[in-house]
Formats: structure tokens, sequence, C-alpha cells
């Protein structure tokens, strides 16, 4: 069962160098494994390269050195389809919903977009859409409004929704929750925990949010100054809390 | 409910303000409010429950297609019948608002010494020099070792953080008595939230300034105000000390809000804030409400005070 992740080794990031500037490193070595069914927390202070971490195991950008494995393969040796294949099974949901969404076309027709490219007939729209509106507790009508009339908490859902339709085996939720309220967030923070405990969906959780990490992951990695250190969860959360550090972090909230 | 420290500096009775359009949008439907001198109150609530556009027409910056019925009192004038020109003796000088989005609400093309310096022109009509001086001067004030440069700096330039920095010298710079804080920490990481709440905290610390400060994060809210003002579509639910809202919150819905943060456990409100064009009968709270009866199906709650408190439920008479 060793090869079934995601999984990242030795990582590298630079931008911008050439002949006359070594660039700036924007992470160097890290190395990390997302395993289905779990959740790998990814903290850092803004700045520090962690969404572009996410891009690059998402496929969406290309490191400088190092490598993403996916089920033992690495991502830069796939042929074209197993490369489509991959892009189909790990997905990203990004910060702010409202911009994944576009605004000039109708919620249900930018769900419905999404079934052809899947080549689902025709005839079996109706009943996935209303299966996907059904996981993401969301009513029938959202689908004849355009994305500037739902509410921030709602969109995430829908992002959430239309990404499940693809039926993905990772999620790289790019700070899924900082855009919206506290209260939206808890909503969407438990719809997460559902997907996972019925799919079985492994997640990469980027957040600046010590307590959303400590709420949803299983083990996590700080970001810091280009390295990644990664921590382990393995006890539960009370007695994590006695823990002297993380007790000085949790004063912050109380 | 009365301010309890001082006179009242802002008194806000009834006020009402909705959108024409395809549908009437009822954004506020009469809510009340006091703040006294050098006192903050805080307004929290769901997006889109109204809390920006109280601010926006206490400073009657609502766009054209507003209705706004009610009063506004600052220092004894109702700000709803002054004319355009005496509002913009108010604005800035009596009253300072921070907007959202604080790299948004800097100009561009400026430098963020002639916007500082731009209060100081327009309403104290001081010279230019004299005036970017005194700019250089606020922000050594803000904690900014080299000032001098700073003020020939462009707001591209600089992070959020500085940004949100300067916005705050520049409403701050003639003295408000009154300031606005619509989402001040919206937008910007944890460190920038901590230095800007120590911000806020000198000025009411040394310069005396009220201020209405309007936050969905309940934690920022919980340092800083004095007094908190719970909205829920269009409406005030409850009004109460911070201290007494946070330790023992009475609506359903500000219990609801309390759980949801993260040292409760993320306890979510089921379903979701009504469209404010058509709100739910009686309680508009009550179709998410795990305490509802017959009566909040059908009748209105008033907003009632009790022992210093108001609360807008059936629950407490």
């Amino acid at each position: 069962m060793f090869f079934i992740s995601l999984k990242a080794e030795s990582l590298s990031k630079t931008y911008g160098s050439g002949l006359l500037s070594t660039g700036k490193c924007i992470f160097r070595e890290v190395s990390l494994e997302i395993r289905k069914g779990k959740t790998f927390g990814l903290m850092g202070p803004s700045g520090e390269g962690k969404s572009t971490l996410g891009r690059v195991i998402a496929g969406l950008e290309k490191a400088t050195a190092g490598f993403v494995y996916y089920n033992g393969t690495p991502l830069a040796r796939m042929k074209k389809i197993e490369h489509t294949a991959f892009r189909r099974k790990v997905q990203v949901m990004f910060q702010d919903p409202t911009d994944a969404f576009n605004p000039r076309k109708k919620i249900g027709h930018a769900i419905s977009e999404v079934l052809a490219l899947l080549r689902v007939p025709g005839d079996e729209h109706a009943s996935k859409t209303e299966e996907m509106l059904i996981t993401a507790g969301l009513p029938d009508e959202v689908l004849s409004r355009y994305p500037s009339q739902l509410s921030g908490g709602q969109l995430q859902r829908l992002a959430l929704g239309r990404i499940l339709l693809l039926d993905p085996e990772y999620i790289i939720l790019d700070e899924p929750t900082s855009a919206l309220d506290v209260s939206v967030q808890a909503q969407i923070l438990h719809l997460l925990k559902k997907v996972q405990a019925e799919r079985n969906t492994g997640y990469l959780l980027i957040s600046h949010d010590e307590a959303v990490i400590r709420f949803m992951s299983d083990s996590y990695g700080v970001l810091e100054n280009g390295r990644l250190k990664i921590f382990q969860y393995h006890t539960n959360l009370k007695t994590l809390s006695e823990d002297k550090s993380i007790k000085n972090e949790l004063k912050f909230w109380v | 409910m009365k301010a309890r420290s001082g006179s009242r500096l802002l008194e806000v009775k009834d006020l009402q303000v909705s959108f024409q359009g395809i549908k009437t949008v009822n954004a506020l439907s009469g809510i009340s409010f006091s703040i006294g001198e050098s006192e903050t109150l805080a307004l929290v609530g769901e997006t889109g429950c109204g809390k920006s556009v109280a601010a926006h027409a206490i400073m009657r910056l609502l766009p054209p297609e507003s209705r706004m019925n009610g009063v506004v009192e600052f220092r004894g004038k109702n700000l709803l019948e002054l004319s355009e020109k005496e509002m913009t003796e108010i604005r800035g000088k009596e009253i300072g608002i921070i907007f959202q989005n604080p790299s948004l609400a800097l100009n561009p093309v400026y430098s963020i010494g002639h916007q500082l310096a731009e209060p100081l022109r327009i309403h104290r009509k001081e010279k230019k020099e004299k005036a970017l001086a005194r700019a250089a001067g606020a922000l050594k004030d803000m904690g900014f070792a080299n000032a001098a440069e700073y003020i020939h700096y462009y707001p591209s330039w600089c992070s959020g953080g500085m940004n949100q920095r300067f916005l705050i010298a520049a409403s701050t710079m003639l003295d408000p008595s009154l300031l606005i804080a619509d989402e001040p920490g919206k937008g910007l990481d944890r460190k920038c939230v901590s230095e800007l709440e120590a911000e806020l905290k000198k000025l009411k610390v040394e310069k005396k300034t009220a201020l209405l400060l309007i936050s969905h994060d309940l934690a920022f809210v919980q340092r800083l105000a004095d007094r908190v003002a719970v909205m829920y579509a269009g409406e005030i639910v409850e009004i109460a000390d911070s201290s007494s809202l946070f330790e023992n919150p009475l609506h359903p819905y500000s219990r609801g809000l309390l759980n949801s943060l993260p040292e409760k456990g993320f306890i979510p409100i089921p379903g979701f804030s009504p469209p404010l064009s058509s709100p739910p009968s009686g309680c508009r709270f009550h179709p998410r409400c795990p305490l509802r009866k017959k009566q909040c199906v059908e009748t209105h709650p008033y907003l009632i005070e009790t022992d210093g408190r108001a609360v807008r439920c059936f629950l407490y008479p």
C-alpha cells in the first residue's frame, strides 16, 4: 500500500533565476505525503510560498527541482493520458469562491459544463446535479442564479460540489475559509470533514489559521524561511492542548 | 439602549435603509444604537446583514437609489438633514472612516504623503510643505522610524498592513471624535491584524476617539469593544456589554455565532441567512433557531431592554 499516496519529494522552487541573478528561492527541499482519507495541514505566514507549494503539487506549476509522485509515478514522466487522469484526480479549491465561477454564467450552466466535459450523457445531468446539490447542502434554486447573487459560503459549497463531480482522490484546499465569516467557516469545515469520511478523500489544507489546521489535520507542517517542519498529531486534541507551546498559542484565542 | 459612559456622541434612532430596484431590498429595518464619547461599539454579524450599510448611512455615502429614514444625531445635529456641503465639513473632520480594503482605499497614483496631507490642506487650508511635515510627524507617531522617506512612497510599494496604518493615519489626521472602522482586519494576515489592534487601542487611549467597529472577527471585537451589537438580517438582535455578551450570550443567534468560533469547536449554525428582499415572517432567525416556538413564526419580537442589555427574542421578557 506504499504507493497509494500523493507525495512530494525534495521540491524546490526558485523564481526569476537566470544568467544575471540567482533568483528568489521560495522553498527548498520540501518533502511531504498526503494519504487518502487523511488531511495534511500546511501552515506558515503569508508570502512564504504555501500556495505555490500547493500549486506545484497539483501540477499547475513546475518545480525547479524535485519530484511529485502520484501513486508511485513521477509527474514529470507521465504520458499525456496519465497526466489528464492525474489532473482529474487531484483538484484545487481556491481561497475566494467568487473568483472560481464565471460571473456571466448561471450556476446551472457552470455545473452542466463540467458534466459535459466528463462525457456524462445529457439525460443524466439533472440527476447528477441534484445529487451534487444534496452533498453540498444547497437548494435547487441556486442553479438559476448568477454567482454574484449568492453568498460566499454558498459559492464555496458549490465550488466543493463541482470538484466532487470529478470524484477526486485528493483535494488541495488553498485557504478554503479565510474569505468567509466565522459561522460559515464552521459550516464549510464540517462539510469538508463529512465529504472526507464518505469518500475517503485526501486533503492538503493550506491555511494561516492555527485553529483551522488543528481542527482538520492528522499531521501538519509549518513552512518558514523556505523549509518545511513536519509535526504529527498522534494524540487527540485534549492532550495536545496541554503541550506547553501549543497552550501558549491557544491563549491567543481564549 | 443608552450609552453608559459620558455623554452621547452619536445617536442612531430607527434608521431604515432600503435599495430600490427590481426588488426592494430592506438592508436595514429600523436599527437604533448610541455611542458615547470615547466609547467603542462593535457591530457584528454575518456578511450581508447590513453592518457596512449602517456605516455608510451614517457617513451618507450610500448610492442615490437608496432611501433612508430615521435619525442619525451627531452632537445634536441630524446628519440625514444636512446639505451635502455641511456633510463634507463633517466627513473626515469630525467623523473619520476606514474602509474595508486598505490597498483599494488609497489612491494608487498619489504618494502616501500627498494623501495624508490632503485632509489638512482641505479642512485646515494648510500650506503643502507644512502639511507634509505634519504627515511625516503623524507617521512617526505610528511607529514608522524613517517617516520622511515613507511619505514619498506609493501604496503599491507597501504591504497591506502598512497601507492599513497609512489609512488610519489619514483618517485620524484631523483628530475626529468618532472613527468608523469598516472591517479593518479584512484581507490582512494575523500579524497585521494584531498590529492594527494595537494601533486602534492606542487611538482609544491617547486620543480618546470613539470607535464604531464593524467586523465579523469575534475575537478581534472581544479585545477592543466596550459594547457589542449583534446584527442579523438588517436588525439588531442583541446589544450588551462586551464581557457579558461573550460570557453569556442571550439571543440564540449570538450563541450560535459564538459556538462557531474555533475554541468552541466550530459548531455551525444550520442553514443560511435569509435574503433581505424577502425576510421570513415573525422572528427573522426562526428558520434556523433550535428553540423556535409557534409564536416565533407568527409575530415579530421587539428589542426589549432588561438589566442593561437588550435582546430581540421571546425567550427573554
